[in-house]
């Protein structure tokens, strides 16, 4: 594969993706944090679409033996402790690793700052990384999935979690109607609460 | 049935057309979709010109090596930006500058307070996926598709942190 032609494909399904992050309207700060405050679930509706959609791509790629898998080893008190880490910087910066971009394109500004943020980040824990790989990236389980653990196929294993998910996704769609958390400007922003700014039970913020 | 033009598809639609965009990552570059690594790729090589020892890093040396994965991997997620913007022109949809959930989240309208939590917020998003060696993208469309039970673990961790920052650092919005 030559450098040109994996840039132009990245570029031709980086826009596919930013297309239909901004169309399902998850890239808002207001889904986002919505999501996080558990008031909206379109983050989760889909996320959730998206994995069981994978899965039934990659149970047909997979097990017609056109591609091999590529899951990442398993290490655990990594996966822990960076996960939390980073589920605080979803929840503070209303957005992920991705969807930074999306609202950089949709003219959000404060998304620079995040993008900011998240290149020194990425650069702090790059000096770190030689003492992590020492200590929480020393010792995993390897590459180990789900369907390998149960000793079936991972074409049944997948097929299996997209039965799952369809399951889940049609209880919260019957649950909570997207098209009624998406807001007067479609951004998740429902609008101040009446007892929101006044309610004298609130917690104070940390920030 | 969906047009270029609307201002919000439905969710499973997105959804369906991003699980989909695994075929030409799996096919194409033989990738799983991702995009916490290309912070890396971009971050360590603005860095490498201020200190060019940080290539001495092989973790460095490896993210921003000529490599399709890698260069793939950054254009997909520049282009992010692309895709939302043309999204967004076919829509009309007007966007403030900042959204206007922050100033109830926050408690404050300061766009500096804003600005300053949006850094800090990039921060530890990058260098919490970089520990979890991924991020909603890498670890949550792609690890769980796979089954992978690492991947099953982080995303876990990422909506508990999230949920319990949403809930105790940021006002309900």
């Amino acid at each position: 594969m030559s450098l040109s032609i994996a840039i132009i494909v990245g570029i031709l399904m980086g826009t596919v993706f930013g297309f239909a992050l901004e169309k399902s309207r998850v890239f808002e700060p207001g889904i986002i944090v919505g999501q996080m405050q558990l008031r909206n679930f379109i983050m989760l509706k889909v996320f959730l679409t998206a994995v069981a959609t994978g899965a039934v791509v990659l149970a047909a790629l997979n097990g017609f033996g056109i591609v091999k898998l590529q899951p990442k080893a398993a290490l655990y008190a990594a996966d822990i402790i960076g996960g939390l880490i980073l589920g605080v910087g979803i929840a503070l910066a209303g957005a992920c690793p991705g969807t930074t971009l999306a609202q950089i394109g949709a003219g959000y500004r404060d998304a620079l700052f995040t993008l900011a943020g998240g290149l020194v980040g990425a650069v702090a824990f790059s000096y770190a990384q030689p003492w992590f790989n020492s200590t929480l990236l020393a010792n995993g389980d390897g590459k180990i999935i789900f369907s390998d653990l149960i000793g079936i196929p991972y074409w049944t294993g997948a097929l299996g979690l997209a039965a799952v998910l369809i399951v889940v996704i049609a209880l919260l769609e019957r649950w909570r109607p997207w098209r009624d958390e998406m807001g007067h400007d479609v951004d998740g922003d429902m609008g101040a609460v009446a007892s929101n700014r006044t309610s004298p039970v609130r917690m104070a913020p940390a920030e | 049935m969906p047009t270029l033009t609307d201002r919000a598809w439905s969710p499973y639609v997105a959804g369906i057309l991003i699980g989909l965009l695994q075929i030409p990552a799996f096919m194409i570059i033989e990738t799983a979709l991702g995009a916490s690594s290309s912070y890396v790729t971009v971050g360590g090589l603005i860095a490498s010109w201020m200190d060019p020892s940080i290539l001495h890093i092989d973790y460095v040396a490896k993210h921003i090596a000529a490599t399709a994965k890698n260069w793939w991997q950054v254009a997909f997620v520049g282009s992010i930006a692309i895709g939302a913007l043309l999204s967004m022109r076919l829509s009309g949809a007007k966007r403030q500058a900042i959204s206007p959930i922050w100033e109830r989240a926050l408690g404050s309208a300061s766009p500096a307070k804003r600005y300053a939590v949006a850094f800090v917020a990039g921060f530890l998003m990058l260098f919490g996926a970089r520990i979890a060696d991924g991020c909603t993208s890498g670890h949550g469309l792609s690890g769980m598709a796979q089954l992978a039970v690492g991947s099953t673990v982080a995303v876990a961790a990422m909506f508990t942190g999230g949920i319990a920052a949403a809930l105790l650092l940021l006002r309900r919005i």
